[in-house]
């Protein structure tokens, strides 16, 4: 089982003491990657939740400990883990008993730097915490905490800090003399003492601005802080808490109000002056460890460097991604950035060029508001190599390889430069790979303004000669003249495909190979046109499937299933009639099965039997989404909990099932998390030595996290399950096996079993209200007498039930 | 994988579906051998003919005179260097295939009535007439080396015959040696008394007149199209013939070995002829009816050039000098190439320079160099042979467009570029603006005077086919948004709005009769699918 597609921006990363690694949280584990090469050296697990924070411990400068590298992590799960992370080894474990949302240590740098003979100093940590028990007691809804620990007794102490209404992220000077966090429109700063360290005798500063503080940092040496707030302005305190932090008992002095410009009534500082070049909220604050400058970053992509002193700026731009954190490590010529898009760069850096890119899974697009109401994914398989194709924000596709959890590279599907702040109007609305992956389709739509100039346009692309290299093919505009493009497929083993629209017709789409030679090498010459178009009763057209051998295709026009012969262009067949629009069709391997889905509030799950055009079972179920495997007749759905269930199980809202198509029993069960959104596909294990043509079950969830599960032994799975037990990841808790269908049924009232093996040929649909579909179909094709008549009696019953009552 | 650094600009480029497809030939090659052809002026012939130049001619003495067949008389142009004049040979009816003897003082051309006739060169007058064909005889050779007295002719009758050419008498006759027209020969270069023939029942025929009775052919070779030009290559081993959009070459002395094939052209391959290039390189030259000559190297089985004429290409020549090209169309013009002197001498020095690149092994370069001018140089030094030079990245040119649109001045970008009347820049302006969200306030905000500019060209390009749905829903945005305007805007406004009616008004005409057109033909294909 392999699971990956952790976000790498979650939390801000952290660079070991020499530079030479790079310690980030990615889900609930803690992934060390080399600076010098960018790739994943190890990894630390234990945490079963996600991992939010990450303290480097400084090495002592004795002999023994020169080469070990330890440090302290924090997560959701309420434990504070200290590590040494280049064995790697767990060596500690402290029970906050709440989510840790943020934790930091003053007296880190001070504690390890000196020599051994002086006793070092007792450790503590500053965490801030989430109650949420509080939540329903307090009026106030404070339910962030700020606790102190002792973690060298593994103690807490003291009180409670602070109370604030979320948790908030905690920040340190480096010299450990301050914490502070910022609370809506105020910091509060606390000075840490060296010795006796109490809630009690912390002394508190509060520091005021008119709008919502976003992010704070502080001065590595001097009383300087600099706090961002939402709208892009930047205020530097200087000279902050001379009277109330000072170190003797902090006597009231007068305030001088004349002196001190741009500092708010009753604030301790000696003057605060605001910047602003940002226009957006600022996302993160950095002094130079020089001390002479100040890096900011906000949504534009640009890191702007101010020279403290002067104000002046300095500019890196062109990161075409919102940023998120910046990082500086001990090595004075390597920090690291951390962009919205799951991507971390090092930087070399006084002139700030990009040294090395770590890129995480793309994030889902964020569509415009107008395109939203479609639950529309954008995925697309290379089943045959185990690579997902994400379409990403600056108009490309990444091919992500999902047995290696790494970027394979990525291609410019739009030629458009892109600006993170621009509202998208631009965007990758399909992609589809042909089975072995040599040839790509993208299809990509351009939003009208107030009805002007739109277009979509359909790409082709030929694979080069690695994979994910693909080289543009054709580019056909406007496909289906003013529709949109409902789905696309490939024939299986010919360089055919089929787009389907909801304007009502469907093309297919053939490539003509022409081989010119042009000296020494061969070109290819020729492109993808259109062989011929095809529509019934002008319905809309909602999805597209080719069987295994490519001889039949079958398209949904809208509630109907029509069979087609793809070469001569002739519908075979037309299949029943669901009740609402089909959103996806799949055929079930090498068999006579389809398996089809609608949404809506008439949600519908139905498998059809080709060849006696007849529905085979159908369940009433919300489905995500369904595949096939090629070979066996076993598909997988991907089904969401309907919104009653919420209160049962808050945690999983979606399962994946693994069908028989003989059988309306579900093989294997595996419940999941964030199903709204995800997709599943089976692609060719690769992985190991099992690479005998065995097929795994992907299943990418809504925010691009995956995991691919063994359908082929349901003991072994559970065997993998049990070893997964140990080993907590991300999914770890989403994945308890239940065995058959039996063990869950108690669980889901709704999942009711609507079983229905039609002995005739007549296509019927269950519904609670009989009388609105009992005469839907042809009148030819209508259900005998006796089927048909006792509803409808029914059905005038119930309503003279009604009249009486 | 810093691909940052590397991002790149995208400037607004018009989408390329709105493009015609460019004729121009992208890049010229810049081979030595492409330079090499290219010294060569070209011209035409003053020639006043109009039918089909079906064979072209040099003869193998100085000062090297061109014969040429076409119609019912030999053109025989005296030296082609200086200007031309001709002297005209004429016979009964067509005239085929003009041939020189070796030493250029007799031409022999034969004739649609089946008639060989032999001419003197130098007084034009007819000497010899040889009957013996029943049809055309269309492959009239004499003999390469030696030989001044024979001579073979073949023709549509499928008949093969040596003559003797004082006496009027055949030699040698074989009736029947192809099972179809014969349409193509040529004598062997290394002895008088081999030829091939080669003919539209797809063979080649080697004939060798030594061997007894001559019945029988020496080696029978198929080539797989009827054949329309047989040659052999200098050493006599080789032997090329065309056929189709084919030229195969055959190994003679292994038995008919097929050797390469050559498919370049797109149409039948109507003639060939070997060309002297510099250094006593000799290529294959190949004309057919696609409009292209290419040359083929075969000694390295490569193409390597190709040009191409206006019209259908029916005959090649090319002079034992090695200066003069010249190409026999099927509209009677003949294009000549002919190379000066002076050329000659800078492709020849040219050809010197390339081939030490090319073949000499660049010497290993000191690294120290101790002279003080290596160390002075300036900005402007020219890299030296054998410099690595590593290029600076190109500087992505921006239009005034471009530079407006990065820094968000929409209307001074849509104005400026309006200002080029560029109609695909403009459209890829609108589009941006369109993907921008910025279109509809760019032009509400549009002065008069530039109002006008974007309705002249909205008047001009409204119904472009490839984006006639955008820009029509725009212009009657535009015309709604800005009525007000447009009213008070003066005389110039109320033209374009004219011409934008007007239109209107054709395109629904189009429309109209389109769908007329559609009316008429789909009851034809209802009955034609059936």
């Amino acid at each position: 089982m392999i699971v990956g597609g952790q976000s790498l921006v979650s939390s801000a990363p952290v660079f070991s003491h020499d530079g030479k690694k790079l310690l980030v949280c990615t889900g609930c584990t803690v992934s060390v990657f080399s600076t010098s090469t960018g790739m994943l050296i190890t990894e630390l697990e234990g945490h079963t939740d996600r991992v939010t924070s990450i303290v480097v411990v400084p090495v002592a400068t004795s002999g023994g400990t020169k080469f070990s590298n330890y440090c302290w992590t924090s997560s959701l799960d309420g434990m504070l883990f200290y590590w040494d992370f280049s064995t790697p080894d767990l060596l500690k474990k402290l029970n906050v008993h709440l989510p840790v949302h943020s934790m930091v240590i003053p007296h880190i740098l001070s504690a390890s730097i000196g020599s051994t003979n002086k006793a070092s100093p007792n450790l503590y940590a500053f965490v801030s915490v989430e109650d949420a028990n509080r939540k329903v007691v307090d009026v106030k809804h404070l339910c962030g905490l700020i606790q102190i620990y002792d973690l060298t007794n593994s103690t807490r102490v003291g009180g409670i800090l602070a109370e604030t209404r979320k948790p908030e992220i905690l920040a340190v000077s480096k010299s450990g003399e301050f914490v502070g966090i910022k609370k809506q429109q105020q910091l509060n700063i606390w000075r840490v003492p060296n010795k006796n360290l109490k809630s009690e005798n912390m002394k508190k500063l509060k520091l005021h601005h008119t709008r919502t503080l976003s992010c704070l940092a502080f001065h590595p040496t001097n009383s300087i802080v600099a706090a961002g707030d939402v709208s892009g302005r930047i205020l530097i305190w200087r000279g902050f808490g001379k009277m109330r932090l000072s170190q003797d008992g902090g006597g009231k002095m007068k305030i001088d109000r004349e002196d001190r410009p741009g500092v708010r009534d009753g604030d301790d500082a000696d003057s605060c002056s605001t910047w602003h070049w940002h226009s957006s909220e600022i996302r993160f604050l950095l002094f130079s460890s020089d001390e002479a400058y100040l890096f900011s970053g906000a949504k534009e992509g640009v890191i702007v460097v101010w020279q403290l002193d002067t104000g002046n700026k300095n500019y890196k731009p062109n990161l075409a991604s919102p940023l998120m954190y910046f990082t500086d490590s001990p090595d004075p010529s390597l920090s690291c950035v951390s962009c919205e898009d799951n991507r971390i760069h090092l930087l070399r850096m006084p002139s700030m060029d990009i040294i090395k890119s770590i890129s995480g899974i793309k994030l889902p697009l964020v569509l415009p508001e107008s395109q939203r109401g479609e639950s529309h994914v954008t995925l697309g398989f290379d089943r045959s190599n185990g690579i997902i194709v994400l379409p990403t924000m600056d108009y490309c596709v990444q091919f992500f390889s999902l047995f290696d959890d790494t970027e394979i590279s990525h291609v410019q599907v739009i030629e458009r430069n892109y600006d993170p702040v621009d509202e998208t109007t631009v965007y990758i609305s399909l992609i589809e790979l042909s089975n072995d992956g040599s040839m790509m389709c993208t299809v990509e739509e351009k939003l009208p303004e107030m009805g002007l100039g739109g277009l979509i346009s359909l790409k082709f692309w030929t694979r080069g000669s690695h994979t994910g290299h693909y080289t543009l093919s054709t580019v056909i505009y406007e496909p289906h003249s003013n529709g949109g493009v409902s789905d696309v497929a490939f024939c299986p083993g010919r360089s055919m495909a089929v787009s389907t629209s909801y304007c009502g017709n469907f093309k297919m789409w053939v490539k003509s190979s022409s081989f010119i030679h042009t000296g020494d090498e061969i070109q290819e010459k020729g492109g993808w046109r259109c062989q011929s178009v095809g529509s019934y009763k002008g319905t809309p057209m909602t999805a597209a499937a080719f069987s295994g051998d490519g001889s039949v295709l079958a398209i949904a026009a809208e509630t109907v299933i029509t069979l087609w012969d793809p070469h001569s262009n002739l519908l075979v067949a037309v299949i029943g009639d669901s009740l609402s629009p089909i959103r996806r069709l799949a055929f079930v391997g090498s068999s006579e099965y389809i398996v089809s889905f609608s949404a809506g509030t008439k949600a519908h799950l139905v498998l059809w039997n080709i060849s006696t055009l007849s529905m085979h079972w159908s369940y009433k179920l919300l489905v995500e989404d369904v595949c096939s495997m090629t070979s066996e007749s076993r598909f997988a759905v991907l089904a969401l909990f309907s919104y009653s269930d919420k209160s049962v199980l808050t945690e999983k809202d979606g399962m994946v099932l693994l069908f028989d198509v003989e059988n309306p029993i579900p093989v294997s069960t595996w419940f999941v998390r964030k199903a709204k959104g995800g997709r599943l596909n089976f692609i060719k294990n690769k992985s190991g030595e099992a690479a005998d043509g065995k097929q795994l079950l992907a299943y990418i969830n809504g925010g691009h996290e995956y995991i691919l599960l063994d359908p082929s032994d349901i003991k072994e799975t559970e065997g993998l399950i049990h070893k997964t037990a140990r080993r907590p990841q991300v999914h770890s808790d989403d994945e308890n096996v239940a065995v058959g269908y039996a063990s869950i049924y108690g669980e889901l009232p709704s999942f009711e079993l609507t079983k229905e093996r039609s002995s005739d040929n007549v296509p019927f649909v269950p519904s609670e209200r009989p009388w609105e579909t009992v005469f839907s179909g042809s009148s030819h094709a209508l259900p005998p007498l006796s089927k048909l008549c006792s509803p409808f009696l029914e059905s005038l019953l119930e309503k003279q039930n009604v009249l009486s009552q | 994988m810093a691909d940052e650094a590397n991002r790149q600009l995208f400037p607004t480029q018009p989408a390329s579906h709105l493009l015609p497809p460019s004729r121009t030939a992208k890049t010229l090659s810049t081979t030595p051998e492409s330079s090499y052809w290219r010294t060569f002026r070209s011209s035409t012939l003053p020639s006043n003919l109009h039918l089909p130049i079906t064979s072209l001619a040099f003869s193998p003495s100085s000062p090297f005179p061109l014969a040429a067949a076409s119609s019912t008389s030999i053109r025989l142009f005296s030296s082609l260097s200086s200007e031309p004049s001709f002297s005209t040979l004429s016979l009964p009816d067509l005239a085929y295939s003009p041939s020189f003897r070796c030493d250029g003082g007799l031409i022999a051309a034969g004739c649609e009535t089946g008639l060989v006739r032999v001419f003197n060169t130098a007084n034009s007058t007819s000497l010899r007439s040889l009957k013996a064909h029943s049809r055309a005889s269309r492959v009239v050779k004499f003999p390469l080396l030696h030989q001044k007295l024979r001579l073979f002719s073949a023709g549509d009758d499928a008949q093969l015959v040596q003559w003797d050419v004082p006496s009027e008498t055949p030699l040698l006759t074989v009736p029947g040696a192809h099972r179809d027209y014969i349409r193509a020969g040529a004598p062997s270069p290394v002895s008088d008394d081999v030829f091939a023939t080669g003919s539209y029942d797809h063979t080649v025929k080697i004939w060798d007149a030594r061997v007894d009775s001559g019945a029988s052919s020496v080696l029978s070779i198929n080539h797989g199209a009827p054949v329309e030009s047989v040659l052999f290559l200098p050493s006599g081993g080789l032997l090329a013939t065309a056929g189709g959009n084919t030229v195969k070459i055959w190994d003679v002395i292994a038995g008919g070995k097929a050797v390469h094939s050559v498919e370049t052209h797109n149409k039948t391959v109507t003639g060939l002829t070997l060309a002297k290039v510099r250094d006593g390189e000799t290529r294959l030259l190949s004309v057919s009816i696609d409009g292209y000559l290419k040359s083929f190297d075969f000694s390295r089985f490569k193409i390597t050039h190709s040009m191409r004429y206006p019209a259908q290409l029916l005959s090649v020549a090319f002079s034992p000098t090695g200066t003069i090209r010249v190409v026999g169309t099927n509209n009677g013009v003949i294009y000549t190439g002919i190379k000066t002197k002076k050329d000659e001498l800078e492709g020849e020095t040219a050809q010197v320079r390339s081939d030490e690149f090319v073949w000499s092994v660049p010497e290993p370069m000191p690294v120290l160099r101790k002279n003080k001018r290596y160390f002075s140089r300036g900005q402007s030094e020219m890299p030296s042979e054998g410099d690595f030079v590593i290029k600076r990245r190109e500087k992505v040119k921006l239009k005034e467009h471009d530079k407006l649109l990065r820094k968000f001045m929409h209307k001074d970008a849509l104005v400026s570029v309006l200002k080029t009347k560029r109609t695909t820049s403009i459209i890829a302006v609108l589009e941006e603006l369109v993907a921008r969200k910025k279109l509809i306030k760019c032009v509400l905000n549009l002065d008069i005077d530039e109002l006008g500019l974007f309705l002249l060209f909205i008047s001009k390009n409204a119904t472009l086919p490839g984006r006639a749905r955008f820009l029509m829903d725009l212009a009657k945005r535009v015309l709604e948004i800005r009525a007000e305007d447009i009213e008070s805007g003066g005389a110039e406004l109320a033209v374009h709005v004219r011409n934008l009616r007007r239109m209107v008004v054709q395109e629904i005409q189009i429309q109209r009769s389109l769908l007329e057109i559609q009316g008429m033909i789909s009851p034809l294909l209802a009955i034609a699918g059936k």
